[in-house]
């Protein structure tokens, strides 16, 4: 099998040592170069997208066999594709020809890809077939199976389908590390799981990736702040004036043991739910049979019905606002651009009439056009523009809230805990960024053993 | 709306819009522009109408055998589906001082075209009408978003200054991956 090459390493000043230099857990600091540089743009690339679990969709996105989405692994075009025995697989969108797309729609169903440059052909599964007049051609000199498009590692996690191109990598499960509990809150409520609100909205923000990461990693602080003050106001009933609005002052942020994840949320802050998805769906995930029964799979009320606003980012790219249910990957289009994807679960189980709220909600909240995330949009661009500026590349950023705040005795909330508005998670989320581009062995990378740790 | 581009250009019949309707509907059109490149946002907002569906379906790429599928259905995600009462929440925040997507407002033009009406037989003085619009919205020094598309309003004639109410939008947009960093304006 011919092997593709190991990608060239680029041209770099980012030794090691240089990248240690950019954050610093304990001094509370990230270089602000991070979001600009070409040179650490190229080295996420091979070491962080090529070695992580990237969220492509959910399984009911592709329910039958041969339904496909034309997806991506950071700027690589994939095919992520139903087979017949039910399993997902997932391969370069590239023939390996010439190097052209084999698959030019956004998703439909397949049997097979044929690229329209010369008419090689591949099946389902991503096995060339067939090549246009093989014999006279080619001879004897090809060997059909040795150029096929190149497959990644699939699993799924409740619904989610994650993929890897690293051999090596760890499974998901351990990924996740100790952050599947929280992510758990959105997607093991029912019996039956969740299912996709059909439709996948896909928008251009003009920043570096990690600004969205992070926000959904560990940013509370200015959806309590300022920055969305704006949006909870188009929420209201006509006769309530946001200074009604309880404002949010209590909560938890969590930081994964292992693996840059995070997530945060508020309590005992129930008007929350109700002024962002209305009144209907808050009850329903707060005071309803569904409500009871997420209870009962999660454990404890405290844990199943109280947290509200919830965000949450498993590394790098994967968020998602767990109550609202909205999901997203941030793919990296250059170290100033991110095309964001945005889709919407619900519970199988839900009501139609709860599934409806779900859908004109997320439109209306968090969306492109969302009364929330229009505002996002605003301020991750404007950062990036002012980093045009040589002095403004030049100076760090402050990460140091919550230094030393944490805590891991809580009896409901498991892992590494917080006050909500804290930064715990986004150092969480530096530091294994950091790791993923120094460490290039899993030896030392990878999350540690519980087997190992019980010895 | 499976079907959205396959609906046929209706024929144009003078006995059904003559050169009045046409120009009364193309001024209403003229002027719901003005308002929102002016930002008189209430004014605007006072043109919806109680049943109102402003609604802008995504669009995808799809081979064209399945072009009847580029948008997505009544039942998916959409960039707008929204009704009277979300879109005074829009207007309530776009009107506040920290809006900050709008504050300080874009720099839009909205431009109307294309207008072709038909009426509604069983519904007298109500009108389907499709348009096409270019608007151009410049934000902060040098940011320009582009959008061209279609409108497809159902007006009907109202008490207001400007003599109809806008019940239904739908906006087709000419985009697939929308190329701004948000939505914030109004189409």
């Amino acid at each position: 099998m011919p092997e593709s090459p190991t990608h060239p390493q680029p041209p770099t000043i980012w030794s090691p040592e240089a990248i240690k230099a950019l954050f610093d857990e304990s001094g509370g600091y990230v270089d602000s170069r991070i979001y600009t540089d070409t040179g650490i743009y190229e080295l996420e690339q091979e070491l962080i997208f090529g070695r992580s679990w990237l969220m492509l969709g959910h399984e009911t996105h592709i329910p039958k066999p041969g339904d496909f989405l034309s997806t991506y692994m950071g700027e690589d075009p994939v095919i992520m594709i139903r087979q017949k025995d039910a399993s997902i697989r997932v391969f370069l969108n590239q023939c390996r020809h010439r190097g052209m797309r084999i698959c030019r729609e956004d998703l439909g169903n397949a049997k097979s890809f044929t690229c329209a440059y010369h008419g090689w052909a591949y099946d389902a599964k991503g096995t060339l077939v067939s090549v246009p007049f093989e014999q006279r051609a080619y001879g004897t000199c090809l060997n059909k199976a040795e150029w096929s498009p190149r497959q990644a590692r699939v699993e799924t996690y409740r619904g989610l389908v994650f993929a890897n191109w690293d051999q090596e990598a760890p499974s998901l499960a351990e990924w996740f590390s100790d952050a599947g509990s929280y992510l758990d809150f959105m997607l093991d409520r029912s019996e039956e799981g969740t299912e996709v609100i059909g439709g996948i909205q896909k928008w251009i923000v003009p920043c570096n990736w990690k600004f969205a990461a992070e926000q959904f990693v560990s940013d509370f602080y200015h959806a309590g702040t300022v920055a969305h003050l704006s949006g909870l106001t188009a929420g209201l009933p006509d006769d309530v004036e946001l200074a009604d609005i309880e404002m949010p002052n209590e909560g938890i942020q969590f930081r994964s043991e292992w693996g840059g994840h995070g997530s945060g949320f508020l309590l005992r802050n129930p008007s929350m739910l109700s002024s962002v998805m209305g009144p209907e769906v808050a009850k329903f995930w707060m005071d309803s049979p569904h409500a009871e029964e997420a209870e009962r799979r999660l454990g404890r009320a405290e844990y199943a019905r109280h947290p509200v606003g919830n965000h949450i980012t498993i590394f790098p790219t994967m968020s998602a606002l767990p109550g609202v249910n909205s999901v997203r990957t941030w793919h990296p289009r250059g170290p100033e651009e991110t095309e964001i994807w945005v889709f919407t679960v619900v519970d199988k189980s839900a009501p139609a009439e709860i599934k409806e709220l779900y859908r004109r909600q997320n439109i209306r909240t968090f969306s492109a056009g969302g009364v929330f995330e229009q505002d996002d949009g605003e301020t991750w661009v404007e950062i990036q523009r002012v980093l045009r500026g040589y002095q403004a590349r030049k100076t760090q950023f402050n990460v140091q809230m919550g230094t030393n705040m944490h805590r891991s005795d809580d009896p409901v909330f498991p892992g590494r805990i917080g006050y909500v508005y804290s930064e715990d998670a986004a150092r969480g989320f530096y530091s294994h960024w950091q790791r993923m581009l120094t460490e290039r062995s899993w030896r030392t990378l990878a999350p540690p053993s519980p087997a190992i740790a019980a010895e | 709306m499976p079907t959205m581009l396959k609906e046929p250009v209706a024929a144009f019949d003078p006995t059904k819009v003559g050169v009045d309707l046409q120009h009364e509907i193309e001024q209403f059109y003229y002027r719901e522009a003005a308002l929102l490149d002016r930002r008189e946002f209430k004014a605007w907002l006072s043109l919806l109408a109680e049943d109102l569906r402003y609604f802008m379906p995504l669009r995808m790429s799809r081979m064209n055998r399945f072009d009847d599928k580029e948008f997505s259905d009544d039942n998916e995600y959409a960039s707008f589906d929204e009704d009277i009462v979300a879109m005074r929440g829009r207007i309530r925040k776009v009107l506040t001082d920290f809006s900050w997507s709008e504050n300080p407002y874009s720099k839009t033009r909205h431009l109307v075209s294309n207008v072709i009406v038909e009426p509604l037989d069983d519904e007298p003085g109500t009108y389907k009408v499709h348009s096409a619009f270019v608007t151009y919205r410049n934000r902060a020094e040098r940011q320009v978003d582009i959008w061209t598309g279609e409108r497809r309003d159902v007006i009907r004639r109202a008490a207001n200054p400007y003599g109809f109410e806008i019940s239904k939008r739908t906006i087709l947009i000419d985009q697939s991956t929308l190329l701004a960093n948000n939505l914030s304006i109004f189409f």
